[in-house]
């Protein structure tokens, strides 16, 4: 197992080696030297012309100048943006990135595991009545627009129904005087959501890892979970914090929701198919015969090994919705990484757009890798033969 | 006393797009406690189909067309779900023809093994139900470390040792053993074998053993039933069906497959095919590669009847003589071949 975790590891460094050489490349590849794009404009300072000629290097050599900008990279010295000048590329992209990574983080945990128990259901009783709506339901929802499924969502929900919030990620008349910004909320959010998520996972861990599923076991595991998250909440709002929180929650709702909606069917007809294969492999047969609960035969039997697939698509589809993450911040007003690609490539904010491009690569290979480890964690012949086992 | 597991009249069938596969047919046989019956036949004649009944496993096109299941004499087609549930593995337990697909590849073997211990014997704790995995691996012959061991690490014959070991996990009153040692080479089959005889008659269990292989029943069972295109056609001791076989068609699987000890014989073929089940022949199911065939066969279905005490064979024109190599196995001694049938020779 360490082994292969290091072989991906040195694996995943190398791929983002190459992608960051890529997008180098890609950009001493435009017309003409960088500085030499600017000089005529007089809408860049001559400071900021000297910064990036430092940054760059350009009175190097072309490999020394590639040596500056990988070493650069790896300390996160990004340059300084043009358009938001003189705020330096790094900035801008750690205030963006933990509102992205909140939104579509929540959105693919919840659409994946929606998609997950359905498609055990749905496999479980193919061919019944739930087989059909949820496939047709899931298609539908697949299938459909999504800016216009956005427009429709936020027309009844916002508009209509002035349920939820419109526009923005935050209320700017609640935030105004707020002790924090909406950073460092968010920033809380990330730090403490993932450590009450691990807690939880730890404490499920303890009391239900035996084979033997006590009531006692799980009353105690409900028990301490439920104290753990109410601790938290109990944080947050002595810290004042809470209020804010839930604002934020408020405007995520929408997006999370629509995001789920227009993705959790491809999860769904993948694990329907998947279990559908794994539901004849002779072990779940045997398992039926052993005279388990027939719950416990399709979570552990047939949904445990159907499941691998689907990691694979989990991280597709978080690529997919990332390159897509455009859409979803525009039709939700949300400031995120998205946004800043493209008004950067669009003001030609060259050292804004090249960090956005790098750190969305990032974003990804680190999905990747952690998809990697997963793989491995639920499927044991991997970390054995470094390789999915063919079924035998 | 009342027989452990009773079969009365028992049919099933299967629905294909073909139309209704005629698998088990009126299978009449009961299985006394401590007995092992083999049940023996042709690949296709309806074994595997048999064991799943028995087990209530049958796929979703199967129909159960007439006749009973009783264990310790309860209609297991008129249990509830639970009921069902506490009969298997306790009651009868498997090891499934494709014993090396029977474990889950991404769990430990030792868990299990001991989730079907903690399932049907809720008073037990998890450690004893482990150190009962550690003393079943000791009996069945695999290093007790490898309890930890995933499936994929395992040998061939190590997962069906494992099998086995799950199979008795929770002293079950019976257990089915569909080729329980095809996969194998012969030499581990048969220490395989000796070994579950041995364990079996400590424990006073049932079992029945399916294999298309005499060689392979003669050896562990008490009570035979051979079996052809979904219909019994012989059933008795063991040494009256190997020694005075009367069936034409027991005669013939006999000659059909080597002894197992390596006593030498001419292996003589069956001619023709077994029949499609979706259109068996009329009359006697045999009769198209039977060499005893007379005008009645292809008319009427023979009786399943009495021959001699305990001895049962459904035949117009039953064997008369005995005396065949099986007998020779059993017994260690020298050779006296019967050549009642005309058809090949004894050497
Ligand atoms: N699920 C099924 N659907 C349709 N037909 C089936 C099904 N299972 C078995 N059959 C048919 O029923 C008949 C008996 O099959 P079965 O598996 O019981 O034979 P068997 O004696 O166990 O053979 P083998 O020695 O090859 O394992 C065969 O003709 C087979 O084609
Ligand atoms: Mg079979």
């Amino acid at each position: 197992m360490r082994r292969y975790v290091l072989s991906r590891l040195g694996q995943v460094i190398l791929t983002l080696l190459i992608y960051i050489t890529l997008v180098y490349f890609l950009l001493q590849a435009m017309p003409g030297d960088i500085t030499q794009m600017y000089l005529a404009n007089p809408k860049v300072p001559q400071a900021a012309r000297e910064e990036l000629r430092k940054q760059l290097g350009l009175d190097q050599g072309v490999v020394m100048q590639y040596l500056t900008y990988v070493k650069n990279f790896f300390r996160g010295e990004l340059g300084v943006s043009f358009s938001h000048y003189p705020r330096p590329v790094w900035d801008i992209l750690m205030e963006r990135l933990p509102r992205t990574f909140v939104l579509f983080l929540t959105a693919h945990v919840l659409s994946f595991y929606v998609g997950y128990v359905m498609g055990r259901v749905i496999a479980w009783r193919r061919g019944r009545v739930v087989d059909y709506a949820a496939t047709v339901v899931g298609i539908t929802f697949w299938t459909a627009f999504y800016p216009l499924l956005a427009l429709v969502l936020i027309w009844i929900f916002a508009y209509t129904l002035r349920l939820l919030p419109l526009n923005q990620f935050i209320e700017p008349k609640l935030w105004q005087g707020a002790p924090f910004s909406a950073n460092t909320v968010f920033g809380y959010m990330v730090y403490g959501g993932g450590a009450v998520a691990i807690g939880l996972f730890l404490i499920f861990y303890a009391f239900l890892r035996g084979l033997k599923r006590t009531r006692r076991n799980v009353a105690l595991a409900w028990l301490s979970g439920s104290v753990l998250v109410a601790v938290a909440l109990l944080a947050a709002s002595r810290a004042g914090l809470l209020v804010y929180i839930w604002d934020i929650v408020n405007h995520m709702v929408l997006p999370v929701c629509t995001l789920t909606l227009i993705s959790f069917a491809g999860t769904m007809l993948l694990m329907r198919d998947s279990m559908l294969e794994t539901v004849q492999e002779d072990y779940v047969m045997a398992a039926h015969a052993k005279g388990l609960p027939d719950t416990i035969v399709r979570d552990r039997y047939a949904a445990r090994t159907a499941i691998l697939p689907t990691v694979t698509s989990l991280v597709l589809s978080l690529a997919s919705s990332m390159s897509g993450g455009l859409v979803t911040e525009t039709m939700f007003s949300w400031p995120g990484l998205g946004q800043v690609l493209f008004h950067s490539a669009l003001a030609n904010d060259y050292p804004l757009a090249t960090g956005a491009l790098a750190f969305t690569g990032v974003f990804l290979l680190i999905a990747h890798f952690v998809a990697d480890i997963l793989y491995a964690v639920l499927d044991p012949r991997i970390a054995y033969t470094g390789q999915p086992a063919a079924e035998g | 006393m009342d027989p452990l597991l009773k079969l009365d009249d028992f049919t099933m069938h299967y629905r294909t797009k073909a139309g209704w596969v005629q698998a088990v047919d009126g299978v009449t046989l009961s299985l006394a406690r401590g007995q092992a019956l083999g049940l023996v036949g042709e690949s296709g004649c309806g074994k595997t189909s048999i064991a799943m009944s028995v087990m209530k496993l049958l796929p979703y096109n199967s129909k159960v067309v007439r006749g009973r299941i009783l264990f310790e004499g309860r209609d297991i087609y008129s249990m509830t779900d639970g009921e069902v549930r506490k009969m298997r593995w306790k009651g009868v337990a498997m090891i499934f023809q494709a014993a090396m697909n029977s474990l889950n590849p991404v769990y430990r073997v030792g868990n299990q093994i001991v989730e079907a211990i903690v399932t049907h014997e809720p008073e037990t704790s998890e450690e004893e139900a482990w150190a009962r995995v550690r003393s079943l691996f000791e009996l069945v012959g695999i290093p007790k470390e490898r309890m930890y061991h995933y499936p994929h690490e395992y040998s061939g014959g190590m997962k069906q040792r494992a099998v086995i070991a799950m199979a008795l996990a929770c002293n079950p009153k019976m257990i089915i053993a569909d080729e329980p040692t095809t996969a194998l080479d012969v030499i581990v089959q048969d220490k395989i074998l000796r070994e579950m005889d041995q364990i079996r008659r400590k424990i006073n269990m049932s079992m029945i053993y399916i294999s298309h292989d005499v060689s392979v029943i003669a050896e562990v069972s008490d009570v035979v039933a051979v079996m052809y295109a979904g219909k019994l056609v012989e059933l008795g001791q063991a040494d009256d069906v190997f020694k005075r076989p009367r069936h034409p068609y027991t005669y013939a699987l006999m000659r059909a497959y080597p002894s197992i000890l390596g006593e030498k014989h001419e292996l003589a073929t069956i001619p023709g095919e077994p029949p499609n089940l979706l259109d068996p022949p009329s009359g006697c199911r045999f009769h198209p590669r039977c060499d005893r065939a007379s005008a009645e066969c292809s008319k009427a279905d023979p009786m399943w009847r009495e021959i001699c005490p305990g001895h049962y064979c459904t035949c117009h024109n039953p064997v008369e003589i005995g005396g065949t190599w099986v007998g020779q196995v059993r017994s260690g001694k020298a050779a006296d071949g019967g050549d009642q049938l005309g058809t090949s020779s004894n050497s």
